[in-house]
């Protein structure tokens, strides 16, 4: 079982990330306070930290900074009320860790949970393969089955990324961030799924299984099967 | 009056007094001395003269010509003495040589004594005395106490000019520290008023150009701006809750719906989706509007480096051009060369992304979008153009506030952020947006080479 540590000073959000963590069949404990916090990080060895930025006693990016500093390499979610134009967050970011800007969906939070436990797929190799869908790294070239599929560099660009986090719900705000380096919410609300709609209805072929599932309300999955 | 004294006026005022008197006494005290000079040096060559004239006469007829000379002399200035070479008087009105007396013919100052007056009254004279040619000795002398009644004359004449002056002055000082003290004490009633909140008064303004009036012109003009801008302020305010109470009204209504009619499992999500969606649009207001406050508040450039603007222009084409296409829009883009700016790289994506959004949003279908970067002398570019209704004349100002929505536009689903976004960004840059009117919407952002925003690249 996937232990998970949250660190949250207010006791009706944790009430609710603890509930629906523990439903999913994650291991979750919860530390109120920064002190507290660290110990318990240090102490339980979670596989994935939910830290809160702004916490009674230690502020979250510090108790982070300690742990980093003693080769804890725990990957880290990080909450916050404050908006995200900080340079130590960006420094966060490229650290392979998340952000998540307060209020978020539940299934946002589970869905970046998710993606942090499961490291994408090894980015070495020359093609990746989901089911009967492949795709060539070196040509650029995708296809189903037999049949070949013509792509756009940006369609291109989102099925990669989609095959190396296959079963994984990918929500809009994952996907803004992670294929169009959106650093903010695009005033028009369906960016995501027009770019989506067309990739999938290259993907997925009159008569074919359906890959592309949009999971109504949260964003999308590419399954390998029904 | 103790605040009248203390007054910076008044003390300007009363110095410039004292020292207009200093300079007075001192003119006078001048003139004093020279006239005393030029008295005593003319009766000096006077008795000198009169001293030749009787040491040439033959002896004999020197005691009568003394006696003749102090005849004539109905003031009793006139001093005169005969005396043989022993000291003995033997003609004239002195009664001894005075002690120290220096008989070689030049006039000098000396306490003479009269006869028939007690010594203590003796009168300072200027007197001259020779020897004769017989050994006697002969002194003249005048008494000089008219030098004194001059000074006299001097002296009225003095404080019958200076008194009048220094009163002048005083009162001028007081004048002028009254009036400046009653207008600062109007200035000072008005401000309080302002302080209290009454943001339409002005200090007043006589119109004229002397320094108090010009500075209350300053003021007024600062009070303008900062009247516009709090009730612009105000305005947003009162937008924010409108834009954020209408979703929350939607959601509530319909979760009240749902508690109460609600039967199955279906209907209540369906319930509760409507009401996380009016939630949804509140929450995406607040965050454009602290999103909009963080950068206006950023002064750091720390994210800044050299932009590759031809880059960003593809990329955001890239990313709008299927939703173009799914409206029918033809989205073209036209880069003259590879132009590079030095700035935020994210936020100027966000900038020209926010633009071409709008752009789309407000063509009709069938219409075009185009981005193009162009290069003048010394400015860069980024030019977004669309074939939409463009922006009137008098909305160019109003599509930049904040929750801004043309009535054409009522129904188009936004939260009206948009354009005060880009704003933000291209001050945080010191660039410039320019929106051009009329039909065909055409806006600019002008990168000039040397951008003076608040973050002065490093060059």
């Amino acid at each position: 079982m996937m232990k998970v540590l949250l660190i949250e000073d207010d006791a009706g959000t944790a009430e609710e990330i603890l509930a629906e963590l523990s439903e999913l069949g994650f291991d979750v404990k919860w530390a109120s306070n920064g002190i507290d916090g660290l110990d318990k990080a240090r102490a339980l060895d979670p596989d994935v930290l939910i830290v809160d930025r702004m916490l009674p006693g230690m502020d979250g990016l510090t108790i982070i900074e300690a742990l980093r500093k003693e080769q804890v390499g725990t990957p880290v979610l990080v909450l916050s009320a404050l908006g995200a134009v900080d340079d130590r967050v960006r420094g966060l970011r490229s650290g392979g860790d998340d952000y998540l800007t307060k209020p978020f969906a539940i299934v946002e939070l589970i869905a970046r949970i998710e993606a942090l436990l499961r490291r994408p797929a090894d980015s070495r190799g020359t093609s990746l393969r989901v089911g009967a869908l492949e795709l060539d790294l070196i040509e650029r070239t995708a296809r189903r089955g037999e049949r070949e599929i013509d792509l756009l560099p940006r369609e291109f660009r989102l099925l990669e990324y989609m095959m190396r986090r296959s079963d994984q719900l990918l929500t809009r705000a994952m996907l803004l961030e992670e294929v169009w380096s959106y650093k903010f919410v695009p005033a028009t609300t369906n960016l995501v799924d027009v770019h989506m709609g067309r990739l999938r209805h290259k993907v997925d072929g009159p008569g074919e299984v359906q890959m592309i599932h949009n999971v109504r309300g949260s964003g999308f999955i590419l399954r390998a099967q029904q | 009056m103790r605040q009248l004294i203390r007054s910076n006026t008044f003390r300007w005022a009363t110095a410039v007094a004292v020292v207009f008197a200093i300079f007075m006494i001192a003119i006078f005290g001048f003139i004093y001395w020279k006239i005393d000079g030029y008295l005593i040096s003319r009766s000096d060559r006077m008795i000198a003269q009169q001293l030749n004239f009787m040491a040439a006469l033959p002896r004999d007829r020197r005691a009568d010509a003394i006696a003749d000379h102090l005849g004539q002399d109905s003031r009793g200035v006139q001093y005169a003495g005969l005396f043989d070479p022993a000291g003995n008087r033997l003609a004239g009105n002195l009664r001894e040589v005075p002690h120290g007396f220096r008989i070689d013919g030049g006039a000098q100052a000396a306490k003479a004594s009269r006869i028939g007056q007690s010594p203590s009254g003796d009168p300072l004279i200027r007197a001259v005395g020779r020897h004769l040619d017989n050994g006697d000795v002969l002194l003249l002398g005048r008494n000089v106490d008219e030098t004194r009644e001059i000074s006299t004359v001097v002296g009225q004449a003095l404080a019958l000019g200076l008194l009048p002056t220094l009163c002048l002055c005083l009162l001028a000082g007081v004048w002028l520290s009254v009036r400046a003290q009653r207008r600062v004490e109007e200035v000072n009633e008005r401000v309080q008023r302002i302080i209290a909140g009454d943001l339409s008064e002005r200090l007043p303004d006589r119109k004229v150009d002397d320094p108090f009036s010009r500075l209350a012109a300053i003021v007024n003009g600062m009070l303008d701006e900062m009247e516009a801008m709090i009730n612009a302020l105000a305005g947003v305010g009162n937008d924010i809750a409108h834009d954020l109470r209408t979703p929350l009204t939607r959601a509530r209504l319909s979760l009240e719906r749902g508690r109460t009619h609600a039967t199955t499992l279906e209907q209540l999500q369906v319930v509760t989706d409507k009401a996380i969606g009016g939630i949804d649009q509140s929450l995406a207001i607040i965050t454009a509007l602290l999103r909009l406050t963080e950068i206006e508040n950023s002064r750091r450039s720390a994210g800044f480096g050299n932009v590759a603007l031809h880059e960003i222009l593809r990329e955001v084409c890239d990313v709008y051009e299927p939703i173009a296409e799914d409206k029918s829009i033809e989205l073209g883009v036209d880069i003259d060369r590879k132009l590079h700016v030095w700035g935020d790289r994210d936020l100027l994506f966000e900038a020209v992304a926010n633009l071409v959004d709008n752009a789309i949003k407000f063509t009709p279908a069938g219409g075009k979008v185009g981005l193009e970067l162009l290069r003048s002398d010394q400015e860069t570019t980024v030019c977004v153009t669309d074939t939409g209704p463009g922006v009137g004349e008098q909305e160019r100002e109003a599509v930049l506030r904040r929750f801004y929505r043309s009535d054409k536009m009522r129904n188009t689903p936004g939260v009206g952020l948009g354009l005060s976004l880009v704003t933000a960004i291209v001050k945080l840059h010191g660039f410039r947006l320019v929106i051009h009117p009329g039909s065909g919407g055409r806006i600019e952002v002008v990168c000039p080479d040397k951008a003076n925003g608040p973050n002065l690249p490093p060059r």
